[in-house]
């Protein structure tokens, strides 16, 4: 088990995402980068979508209550076990009683905002609607339906000594599958249906301009600030059905990027949306950075899915060699 | 090692891009060199009483534990793990190995202050390549 010591607020129980509950009007949660939950659980030899805690804000601290096996991904925050420093995106053993403390995201060479606690089997709260994410929207899901608060205790599905190897890392996708413009974070966007009604300027400027990432930014979306974007013409609609990655634009032309948490349905219209492939570029994005879009095509939005599964599925096979290899040899 | 073996080993060696083939046995050790100086390759034998337990070498080395790619640092990172003078405990990772997306350590066999790195970031090492010499406490 480990105990939550710190105060801070908005951590929470992830997992990929409770998909198919769109139909009853639930949101798909999950990890806000999916791709490092997935690495983690990878290092330490889980399915790749076990539940794990999703740390937004820092400094961040655990005890563990018992002998258990971590990774850390995502944001590269200094992490310490004890007085010890430990490398980012790898696997350790924890023993009972040690503190783990997360600080602050470092810049280093991949900026990043969230950090990811895997847990060896994954965190252990009861799947709802097939999926242990914390839908916070409906209190359900997760931890209680909430956000962890100080003095919650969280359960591995398979706590004590660990019979694999830890004490080694994967290289994060950001460095190894970089997306960049001009040096800022890129995400790959298909238009969508009311593309077509922004001015031919403002459809330009959306692909060629840096966009801001406001403070009204969290897991249910993400504000952006530029260069307004005008529509030729006024458009009336009812809400319809949307998902995470859609790119809505308000009437004062500033758009919303709709991440894991929005709600499934909205009205306001459509411009875009950032591919599946790359919505763990923009939910590692901190607050105050700036990003810029790419125009795609179906294909290419399919080829780059497959091209992290890939990454994925060769991550897996390295680790499970390496991890072969070390129970190996210290048998 | 019988003097045949050798002569076979090294005749295959001729014919790879392996530089340096080492066998250790339980008293000793054979290094299998391969020397380019201008006219051809040549293989030179060294035989090493390997050192005994009692005495304690004043420098000890790392070496790879895997072929791959040599990091200082940490790619998520812009300083070196622990750059010649750090003083280190047993177990510490000094650098990385980088194979394909994995990443291993090369770690402190013992507490002690770090004497200096023999290969540069980013360099594509064999399994074996001494890489970190430590000067233990």
């Amino acid at each position: 088990m480990i105990e939550i010591l710190s105060a801070s607020a908005l951590a929470t129980v992830q997992d990929l995402g409770r998909s198919g509950a769109l139909r009853w009007g639930v949101g798909t949660s999950g990890a806000m980068d999916p791709l490092a939950l997935a690495a983690g659980n990878v290092l330490l030899g889980n399915d790749e979508g076990a539940a794990a805690v999703e740390v937004p804000v820092f400094p961040f601290q655990v005890r563990f209550t018992d002998d258990v096996s971590f990774a850390l991904t995502g944001a590269d925050c200094a992490a310490r076990l004890d007085d010890v420093p430990l490398l980012p995106w790898w696997v350790f053993d924890a023993r009972v009683g040690q503190v783990l403390t997360l600080g602050l995201p470092q810049a280093g060479t991949w900026r990043a905002s969230r950090a990811y606690l895997c847990l060896a089997g994954g965190v252990d709260v009861p799947a709802v609607l097939g999926s242990r994410s914390t839908q916070l929207r409906g209190d359900f899901g997760g931890h209680e339906g909430r956000a962890l608060r100080q003095g919650d205790q969280l359960r591995a599905a398979t706590p004590g000594r660990s019979a694999f190897a830890t004490g080694f890392g994967l290289l994060p996708p950001a460095l190894a599958l970089p997306l960049q413009i001009d040096g800022v974070p890129a995400m790959r966007v298909l238009p969508a249906a009311e593309y077509m009604h922004y001015t031919e300027a403002s459809r330009a400027a959306f692909w060629s301009s840096d966009w801001k990432i406001t403070a009204q930014s969290d897991r249910y979306g993400y504000r952006l600030a530029g260069a307004a974007l005008e529509a030729a013409h006024t458009v009336e609609m009812r809400s319809h059905g949307i998902v995470p990655g859609v790119i809505q634009v308000p009437p004062g032309g500033q758009p919303i990027v709709q991440m894991r948490d929005a709600q499934p349905s909205g009205g306001y219209p459509k411009l875009g949306t950032v591919i599946e492939a790359d919505l763990w570029r923009l939910g590692q994005a901190p607050i105050g950075s700036r990003v810029r879009f790419i125009e795609t095509t179906w294909d290419e939005a399919v080829a780059a899915l497959e091209q992290t599964q890939a990454w994925l599925t060769e991550s897996r096979r390295l680790v499970e060699l390496c991890r072969r290899q070390r129970s190996g040899r210290s048998s | 090692m019988s003097i045949d073996l050798v002569q076979q080993l090294s005749a295959w060696l001729v014919d790879t891009d392996i530089g340096l083939l080492e066998l250790r046995g339980p008293d000793r050790q054979v290094q299998l060199r391969l020397r380019n100086d201008g006219g051809g390759a040549a293989i030179r034998q060294e035989s090493v009483a390997a050192p005994s337990a009692s005495a304690r070498p004043p420098t000890s080395v790392m070496n790879s534990p895997s072929v791959g790619v040599f990091l200082h640092r940490h790619p998520m990172r812009e300083s070196a793990l622990a750059p010649a003078g750090t003083r280190v405990r047993e177990g510490q990772p000094l650098g990385l190995l980088q194979v394909g997306a994995l990443l291993l350590p090369v770690c402190a066999q013992q507490a002690g202050t770090v004497a200096g790195l023999r290969v540069a970031h980013g360099t594509v090492v064999g399994y074996g390549t001494p890489l970190i010499d430590l000067d233990p406490l």
